[in-house]
């Protein structure tokens, strides 16, 4: 049994207002460009721009509140790690400035733990949650909002051939449903007396403990394939190019945003052309830290 | 001339033209985050290079051509989809923030990675690639971390190359073949690791730590492994194979990825492989010695029951 994303329809959705391609094609261009920067100040465009997305998607909270959670907790993790390690922005500021330096009152082995809180580490913390967190916040809605009956027409629109369009519906389909079977596995392990929590035995019995795990989902998933693949080959599935149930059609308010994805892309290729957008933390910080 | 022939030599000379491009017109530059510059001494001899895989890459295609392998039906359709959606699902489980796995100091831990290899491997190089590549797309969507195209096509190619198994007929030379090629790939990174024992690990979870010496060598452990259980299952040719090639598939796939991060993010090429490459490709290596044995031997099983 295929278990679906919460995808229903939602009025007066912005993003379910637009044709699936057209979506996807101005999420690319969103993604690209927002990779282009670290710059606060033109991140913060994109932020806007995800979160009048995010409040205008209908989509209501306790549906995305798990993702959500994880989300925020998993970019809170790898903020304040480079934020306390001063790792990953090493290669984007070249010199620190000194806020407050914290030194452990002890020593373990000759190393004294020392936190330096510099204007660039935090300005870097800021501008990687603002960063990572657009991206999130636009990724999250899409399996939302994105209609499972369109996902196959959707990808064959973006130009991919039958076989691979049909190949990408089908794994979003399976990505949820797949999910499903490792935690009904997990449980079913867990109830005759399977502890993965338990950490003993050597590297080799360690990686051996998630064989129980890993190999029925896996080999549940290539038997039940059977039935799919009989279903399409009943329905001469590749026999001649393809048709689909639904048709799309692109609408106005689609051609509109997929040119302003493209805008979006082209001007902040420019942009970062000239050299601007890179890592940039206000120069009255700099002074206050008595740069 | 057919059509898929077509098809491939046109993939393939756009893959030639966008390295030139990278390499002649942007090598000398970099633009917005991107940094293109490549080494101009060496800049011929590396487009040499270049050309020399993709011709490589083609030679195979072209002697393989009439391979079973290659074709794309309905069974290789769905065994894609689910490739990927596994593959997808289980990174983003085991990804350590979920659920804990069993976690050692300074290397990417990625059980999943047994799947691109053995869907490679039991189901053909075309669905490999897909699973892969695709699975790791899906898997970097749903951990909410941004898209990294060069990983993708690295953990595309793990599938591609296991998958190749299936297009040489003598199992056992090509077998022997793939073990030389692996043990030297493996020995000069970690030359080059005892050379350049300062660099820093390329990931988020070595915080600024020098590469250890334990994830240095994982890759010697990982091939240990797979030669024990390549002699160990001698009498089984399929469980051999699929870790052999598997193992060959890891090397190149990460390697890829980490070697065109010299283009994409300027690193030396020290910092590619000890850096990126010994941490995720060794640890890679044991969990594809252990997991993939198990995996084959249960698909055999599958088989003998369903009679296909």
């Amino acid at each position: 049994m295929l278990v679906a994303w919460r995808y229903r329809k939602r009025e007066k959705s912005l993003i379910q207002w637009f044709d699936p391609r057209a979506w996807i094609m101005f999420y690319l261009c969103f993604l690209v460009s927002t990779l282009a920067f670290w710059d606060v100040r033109f991140l913060l465009p994109f932020f806007i721009i995800a979160l009048i997305v995010l409040f205008t998607s209908r989509v209501q909270w306790h549906e995305i509140r798990r993702a959500f959670i994880f989300i925020i907790g998993f970019v809170f993790f790898f903020a304040i790690l480079t934020f306390l390690t001063g790792r990953g922005g090493s290669e984007l500021y070249k010199q620190e400035h000194l806020i407050r330096q914290f030194k452990a009152p002890f020593s373990i082995f000759g190393w004294v733990p020392t936190l330096d809180i510099t204007v660039e580490r935090l300005f870097f913390a800021v501008s990687q949650f603002v960063r990572v967190f657009s991206i999130a916040m636009m990724t999250i809605l899409i399996p939302y909002s994105l209609n499972p009956a369109l996902y196959g027409i959707t990808f064959k629109g973006l130009r991919l051939p039958d076989n691979i369009a049909y190949a990408m519906d089908l794994t979003m389909r399976f990505i949820p449903t797949f999910g499903r079977d490792f935690q009904l596995t997990m449980d079913a392990q867990r109830a005759r007396g399977y502890e993965l929590e338990k950490i003993s035995g050597g590297l080799i019995a360690q990686v051996r403990k998630l064989g129980p795990l890993i190999v029925p989902v896996t080999i549940h998933a290539i038997i039940g394939s059977e039935d799919i693949i009989d279903a399409m080959d009943l329905r001469a599935f590749g026999v001649g190019p393809r048709t689909w149930l639904d048709q799309l059609t692109y609408q106005r308010h689609d051609r509109i945003l997929v040119a302003f994805g493209v805008l979006i892309l082209l001007g902040s290729l420019a942009v970062g052309f000239v050299g601007l957008g890179k890592f940039w933390v206000p120069p009255e910080l700099i002074k206050l830290a008595g740069g | 001339m057919n059509k898929k022939l077509t098809n491939v030599l046109v993939s393939l000379g756009v893959i030639l033209v966008i390295f030139a491009i990278i390499m002649f017109a942007l090598g000398t530059q970099s633009i917005g985050p991107f940094n293109f510059s490549v080494d101009q001494a060496t800049l011929v001899l590396r487009f040499v290079f270049v050309i020399i895989g993709l011709l490589i890459a083609f030679a195979v295609y072209y002697a393989t051509r009439e391979n079973a392998a290659w074709e794309v039906g309905t069974r290789e359709v769905v065994w894609m989809a689910i490739g990927a959606a596994l593959y997808a699902v289980f990174s983003w489980l085991f990804n350590g923030t979920v659920f804990v796995v069993p976690s050692l100091s300074q290397v990417s831990l990625r059980p999943a990675i047994a799947i691109p290899m053995f869907f490679g491997f039991a189901f053909g190089p075309v669905v490999g690639f897909f699973s892969g590549a695709v699975g790791n797309i899906f898997g970097d969507a749903l951990t909410g971390f941004g898209l990294s195209p060069q990983w993708s096509i690295g953990n595309g190619l793990i599938g591609f190359v296991a998958g190749m198994a299936l297009l040489f007929k003598d199992k056992k030379k090509s077998m022997d073949t793939v073990l030389w090629v692996s043990g030297v790939l493996a020995l000069l990174t970690v030359v080059l690791f005892f050379f350049n024992r300062g660099v820093q690990n390329g990931f988020y979870f070595a915080a600024s730590e020098p590469v250890s010496i334990f994830a240095g060598l994982t890759i010697v452990i990982g091939f240990v492994l797979v030669l024990v259980v390549r002699f160990a299952f001698a009498s089984n040719e399929n469980i051999a194979a699929a870790v052999t090639w598997g193992m060959l598939g890891n090397i190149v796939g990460i390697l890829f990825a980490s070697l065109s991060d010299i283009f994409i993010n300027g690193f030396s090429l020290a910092a590619a492989v000890v850096g990126e490459f010994l941490p995720a490709a060794g640890p890679n290596l044991i969990f594809a010695a252990i997991l993939v044995p198990l995996l084959v031997g249960a698909y055999a099983a599958v088989q003998r029951q369903s009679g296909r």
